[in-house]
């Protein structure tokens, strides 16, 4: 199943509420003493009589039982001869209930902020219909242990729900995506292996089958539709898969070496090392450049050299990368082409820039959400 | 809009299963537990009664006691085999699990080792009872900020006193105030302050990566004041909407490479200008901030309207490339 749609959405004509439908049915199914027909369904349950059709009672009840499902509900097929007319339908009473979970007030609370933490609709109508369960599960009530914190993540789209079913169900899935570098767009084929969100951004991460590789899909660049394939299991995800390494957020700790003029780029220094003098390593065999006349020297850990590159060139004749020389190479090469951004022309006419961010996925913290201050000298920024 | 169907059903399930081991339990008690209004609970009750086991005859029917819920008090007498709560399915199994996981990882959550030990029970508990691996979806919030910093913060708001704290603006430059803590805020990348500021003698936002030093002061904070902070704010959109300073409009045209500041400036317009290539209006309150972000993204920059804008840029960058070759001595 896939969003968006409606859940059991009520046929033209059709006196009976979907809500309503759908209670009887799980009701009937509940009650069976071994198991019942469609036909018994059709002719027994509220609601299905609406259904003018042989055909539109066959897509109203298979919609239904789809529905059900994705909520959880175990209704199982029970084989009672040889006509595919005489299977039959109950609902598994063992896997029924939610196992007991035992909430402290505090615990119940923590979930409730949890539950917060979705801005996108889908997914929040997800966590709702959990909490709704929990709290009818429960004699608790929550209580706020967690005041004052409010954690939230931005929307992921429409394309969440059929990758999330695809990642669940291990179907390979069909997409068109635009790419990072180029712009252009072109259908791709995935084994999806997991989604992950990181800094704003959400991704896909799985196995191209064109490229046969592994690779990270961002989702907003995902444009029109996600297809899934017919066949579940079609493929066995790896029995790890590191999203971090994949996303390159996390690469071998770096150390950075940075001349940085006195009482500026404070955002930078509060992450130095203590002892940049001890660090001459950082730089490699290579001889490191002076820092020029009055600037301090400090060491910065990193991972991202696109990350930081992006930082450090924003802060423009403050701070001068010393070593390492691909991160400093990264700065002059952002400084130079902002040496010539006076000097363009109309659009397309500016300079064609050299390789997009390394992993192709634009960073992943750096300027992210790029919000400024809220007035000139006072607030928040990003730099 | 509508409710749901399938939000309705397992509000219906929830409620005959909650009271058929609860006795008679108010209406008001109902609203408030399942966190919708006291007439969704008796439009429920008067659902759930005309439901049942095929046949549909009184006995095969939910039922409740008349009189109760005249009373406002509703009392399930016949649960029709509904007695448990239902399981969760997949989707909110993962959509609750990744939440938990994404808390616990956060700074401010790991910021207090009781908070931790709390976030931690609740996972473990709910990953016990819903048997899921629910490894599909992993999200981390972002980090930043100091640890030392996010404990001081996080202590602040958690005992409600008032803040010192050193913070370097997007313009570069540090300052001393005090600040009345209402909330932290993670949000995507970053983790943020929301308090009322003593020295702006306003609401204000910090972003916690900037705030160099934090001390807990005695004092309490003033809650008039901080409940005028407010609980929810959208960040970007904040700064999007408002602003007191001065707001200048600039239209920056990108490459396509510079895709990801489509997606992640707080934008007026995005245009499609073809091939990928897009022009970006932004609302520009602070220039320090857009002059980093250019000076970042340079190399993706087709064209900067007003162009006064690019050539303040540009000097600015071939200051840098002066100091960069007075350090090239040794390289």
């Amino acid at each position: 199943m896939s969003d968006p749609r409606s859940p059991g959405e009520s046929v033209a004509g059709s006196a009976v509420p979907p809500a309503e439908r759908l209670l009887n049915l799980v009701i009937a199914l509940v009650n069976t003493s071994v198991s019942m027909t469609k036909q018994q369904i059709r002719r027994g349950v509220a609601g299905y009589a609406d259904a003018p059709s042989a055909e539109a009672f066959e897509r109203m009840f298979e919609r239904d039982k789809d529905t059900l499902r994705a909520l959880g509900v175990p209704i199982v097929t029970v084989d009672a001869g040889g006509h595919s007319d005489d299977v039959g339908y109950r609902i598994d009473n063992e896997a029924y209930a939610l196992p007991p979970v035992e909430l402290t007030p505090a615990e119940l609370g923590v979930l409730a902020l949890a539950a917060q933490l979705w801005s996108d609709k889908a997914l929040r109508a997800d966590v709702s219909r959990a909490m709704t369960k929990l709290r009818a599960a429960g004699n608790t009530e929550a209580e706020d242990a967690l005041a004052g914190l409010a954690p939230r993540v931005r929307a992921v789209g429409d394309a969440y729900g059929p990758l999330l079913d695809a990642v669940t169900q291990r179907r390979v899935v069909r997409f068109r995506y635009r790419a990072a570098n180029s712009g252009a767009v072109a259908e791709r084929r995935v084994e999806p292996w997991r989604i992950a969100a990181r800094g704003g951004g959400w991704y896909v991460v799985g196995r191209d089958l064109d490229r046969d590789a592994a690779r990270v899909f961002r989702l907003s660049r995902i444009e029109g539709r996600v297809r899934l394939g017919a066949r579940p299991g079609a493929f066995e995800p790896p029995a790890h898969v590191d999203v971090d390494a994949a996303l390159g957020v996390v690469g071998a700790p770096r150390t950075a070496v940075l001349a940085v003029v006195p009482e500026r780029a404070s955002a930078v220094r509060a992450r130095a090392l203590p002892s940049p003098a001890d660090d001459g390593g950082a730089a490699g065999s290579g001889r490191v450049p002076r820092a020029p006349q009055g600037y301090d020297v400090v060491a910065v850990p990193y991972t991202s050299t696109t990350t930081l590159a992006e930082e450090l060139a924003g802060y423009a004749d403050a701070v001068v990368v010393l070593a390492p020389e691909k991160l400093r190479g990264e700065v002059v090469r952002r400084l130079e082409a902002a040496a010539g951004l006076d000097r363009l022309g109309g659009p397309g006419l500016g300079p064609v820039s050299g390789p997009g961010p390394v992993s192709g996925l634009g960073p992943v913290s750096g300027l992210g959400t790029a919000a400024q201050d809220e007035s000139e000298s006072e607030g928040e920024g990003r730099g | 809009m509508a409710e749901r169907a399938d939000d309705r059903l397992v509000r219906l399930l929830g409620l005959v299963a909650y009271l058929d081991g609860h006795g008679p339990v108010p209406v008001a008690d109902l609203a408030a537990r399942f966190g919708v209004s006291e007439q969704k609970i008796r439009d429920d009750v008067d659902q759930l009664w005309v439901t049942g086991t095929p046949g549909y005859w009184p006995d095969d029917l939910i039922d409740f006691d008349a009189d109760a819920v005249e009373r406002g008090v509703v009392h399930l007498t016949n649960a029709r085999g509904l007695t448990r709560p239902l399981r969760l399915g997949t989707r909110e199994a993962v959509a609750l699990v990744a939440a938990l996981r994404a808390l616990l990882d956060s700074p401010p959550v790991q910021a207090d080792a009781t908070r931790a030990q709390l976030v931690g029970s609740a996972l473990a508990k709910l990953t016990a009872a819903t048997g899921e691996a629910a490894s599909a979806v992993d999200v981390r919030l972002g980090h930043g900020g100091d640890p030392a910093v996010v404990a001081a913060v996080t202590t602040a708001v958690a005992q409600g006193r008032r803040l010192r704290i050193r913070y370097v603006n997007a313009a570069d430059v540090v300052g001393d105030r005090e600040v009345d803590p209402a909330r932290v805020l993670t949000q995507d990348g970053a983790g943020y302050l929301l308090a009322w500021c003593h020295r702006a003698v306003g609401r204000r936002t910090f972003r916690l990566d900037r705030v160099l030093a934090a001390e807990v002061l005695d004092e309490p904070v003033d809650a008039e004041r901080v409940a005028e902070v407010g609980g929810d704010v959208d960040v970007a959109a904040s700064v999007a909407g408002g602003g007191d300073g001065e707001a200048a409009e600039v239209t920056v045209t990108f490459a396509p490479q510079a895709r990801w500041l489509a997606e992640d400036v707080a934008s007026q317009a995005v245009t499609e200008l073809g091939g990928g290539v897009f022009a970006m209006r932004v609302r520009v309150t602070n220039p320090a901030w857009l002059r980093s972000v250019l000076l970042a993204a340079a190399p993706s920059v087709l064209a900067v309207d007003p162009p006064g804008v690019a050539a303040e840029v540009a000097t600015a960058a071939r200051h840098a490339l002066d100091a960069y070759r007075a350090s090239q001595g040794a390289s």
